[in-house]
Parts: C-alpha cells; sequence; structure tokens
C-alpha cells in the first residue's frame, strides 16, 4: 500500500492507504500523537473511506469528524493529517 | 491537605505494570480506589509502544528478541520508549479529571511540574517541552503519556537515570522525517539521563524520593505509603492476557 510519513507540530502521522478509482478504500494511520478518546482513530479511518482523494475532500471530512465527535488531539489539527494522507497518496 | 496513595517501588513484568496501571484507573474511576502516584521498574527491559504505533514501523523486533527486550503496547497514545530495567524510572499517576486541567497540555504540565521539581532536588535544571516532554539543557530526560477515561486520568512516564542510548536506538526505528528536521543533527543529542548531567548515578529510592517531595509540593498533597489493594491486583491479574496477546501488540 502508498505509505508516508508527515512530522507534524507534535508527532509524526503515518499514514497507508489504499484507492479505488479517486476514493481512498483502505486506510491506516498511525504514529506518536495523542488523540483523546482513542477509540475516535478507528471512527475517523472509517469514515475516510470512500471519501475522494483530494485535499479539499479530505479537509471537509476531517473537519466534520472533529466537530461531530468532539475529539481532541493536541497540537494537531484536521490539515495535519490532510497533508499526511497527500503525501501518502504521492508515496 | 488532600491526601493521595503512594505505592512502594515495585519492579514487574511489563505485561503486569501495564495491567496495574490500568487497573488502577478502572478502580478510580469506579470510585474504589484513590488518586494514587506510584513508581515501577520494568523487568526485564520492554519497548512499549503507544497506543496508536505500528509494532513494525517502531521496533526492530529481531533486536528486541535477541537482546531479550519484550515489546508491549500501552493504552495511551504518544511514542515508542526503551525502559532499561537498570537505567530507567517510571512513574504513574492516576487522578480524577478535576484533579488536573481540562487544557490536555495544561495537565500534562501540571503533573510534569511535580517531576521538574524532583529534578531540580537532584541538581538538575529541568524545564517542561510541551507537549509531554521535560528536557535538561534542550535535551530530553523524561518523556510523558496521558489517557482519559471515565472523568479519570492516567498519565505515566519515563525519568531516564542511566538507560543503554546505543540499544536505545538499534531497538527504536528512527523516522527518516525526524532524521532531517534541522533541529536535530543527531539521534544520540536528542536524549540525556540522570547520570549524563550529574556525572554519578543516584539510586532508584533516591530518585522516588525526590519525585514524591517534587509532587507533594506542586500538587499541595500529602503522599500515605499504601499497597495496592486485593481487588486492583485481581483485576490487574485479569488485564495481563490482553496486554500479552499478539492481537493487542499487533492492533496497529
Amino acid at each position: 500500500m502508498p505509505y508516508a510519513e508527515y512530522k507534524a507540530p507534535k508527532g509524526i502521522i503515518k499514514v497507508s492507504l489504499k484507492l479505488d478509482g479517486d476514493s481512498i478504500s483502505e486506510i491506516r494511520i498511525s504514529g506518536d500523537f495523542f488523540m483523546y478518546p482513542e477509540e475516535a482513530l478507528d471512527e475517523l479511518e472509517g469514515r475516510l473511506v470512500g471519501i475522494s482523494a483530494d485535499r479539499e475532500s479530505l479537509l471537509e471530512a476531517l473537519e466534520k469528524f472533529y466537530s461531530e465527535t468532539k475529539v481532541e488531539t493536541p497540537m494537531i489539527e484536521p490539515k495535519h493529517f490532510v497533508e499526511a494522507i497527500m503525501r501518502s497518496l504521492r508515496g | 491537605m488532600k491526601s493521595w496513595r503512594l505505592l512502594p517501588l515495585r519492579v514487574d513484568e511489563p505485561f503486569y505494570s501495564m495491567a496495574i496501571d490500568e487497573a488502577i484507573l478502572r478502580l478510580k474511576a469506579g470510585g474504589k480506589s484513590p488518586n494514587t502516584l506510584r513508581f515501577w521498574r520494568w523487568q526485564p527491559s520492554t519497548v512499549s509502544l503507544g497506543y496508536f504505533q505500528s509494532v513494525d514501523r517502531e521496533v526492530d523486533l529481531e533486536v528486541a528478541k535477541k537482546r531479550g527486550v519484550a515489546v508491549v503496547r500501552r493504552i495511551t497514545g504518544g511514542g515508542a520508549v526503551f525502559h532499561d530495567q537498570d537505567g530507567e524510572l517510571t512513574y504513574s499517576v492516576v487522578c480524577g479529571q478535576n484533579d488536573v486541567p481540562r487544557d490536555i497540555e495544561k495537565s500534562f504540565e501540571a503533573i510534569c511540574e511535580g517531576l521538574i521539581r524532583g529534578f531540580k532536588r537532584l541538581g538538575l535544571d529541568a524545564c517542561f517541552s510541551p507537549l509531554n516532554d521535560i528536557t535538561v539543557g534542550g535535551k530530553k530526560i523524561s518523556g510523558s503519556a496521558q489517557t482519559r477515561k471515565w472523568r479519570c486520568v492516567l498519565q505515566h512516564g519515563t525519568i531516564l537515570i542511566d538507560p543503554d542510548i546505543r540499544l536505545m536506538f538499534e531497538l527504536l526505528r528512527v523516522s527518516p522525517e525526524k532524521i532531517t528536521d534541522k533541529f536535530i543533527s543527531s539521534a544520540y543529542e536528542r536524549v540525556t539521563s540522570i547520570k549524563r548531567e550529574l556525572g554519578e548515578k543516584p539510586s532508584f529510592e533516591e530518585v522516588k524520593e525526590a519525585m514524591r517531595l517534587g509532587f507533594e509540593e506542586s500538587f499541595g498533597v500529602s503522599f500515605e505509603e499504601g499497597e495496592l489493594s486485593s481487588e486492583e491486583i485481581s483485576l490487574a491479574k485479569e488485564l495481563i492476557e490482553k496486554y500479552a496477546s499478539y492481537e493487542w501488540l499487533m492492533k496497529r
């Protein structure tokens, strides 16, 4: 699977993913960041499946995830996950 | 003055240690355990992985096997840590959500303040480095990780006394992203230890005592020496299975 790492302000976000056409069909996110509650990362991965792999769609999905789940990721913002995912597309 | 429980310094195998932390957190949440501070060591030496880390990407399992180093996943986020059985002391704090600031960074800082005061007692000019580190002269000497569940907080972390730093970097896969960071010329220069800074290695009990006094000052509480309850021990024994399982290790 295409894979990339991105150094965010706190920690490194590591993404591997598979595409089906233009959309994400499989994604695994790992890294040394913090996310409260922890289970939210599974939910994020679930939400990203089916999302078109372009910056705008990804940012929209990430922002929706943050606002709907009340997740907290100290020193990491939606745009950092988007950047990590965009890099994995090139990776 | 509020009173917290202080547990005796323990040396346990890693899966049991992780299970004890979770058992105290769960029973604190259930109103059955008090706010607790404890210090403990790992036997054998262990790499602990952050909850979100992928084991294959972070640890060289062949080196770990060859050197007799265990590998365990934590319930807390953050990065992989090498816990040297002879050169590292780990602390854990379990308390109510209301006992620390709501803001995550401030809560890390509030708990780390106890350690910083402890380091100062040992003669080290330590300071907080957000989000979750303590540094001396710009080099990391302690790193912490935290989770919040059921309106309670578990924060645990490492106090580097005299770890085998060469083995540390053989075990941990350093990300190319980190290596190219212009602020980091060498992995070795990012980490220090009490021994390296002071020129001598204090005993584990001396470090524990300095940290206890540091926490007492910063939290404004008194510590009463206590033991694990029988309920904590039996819950911890149940939880060992999870931490020892291949499924848990390979979770990401």
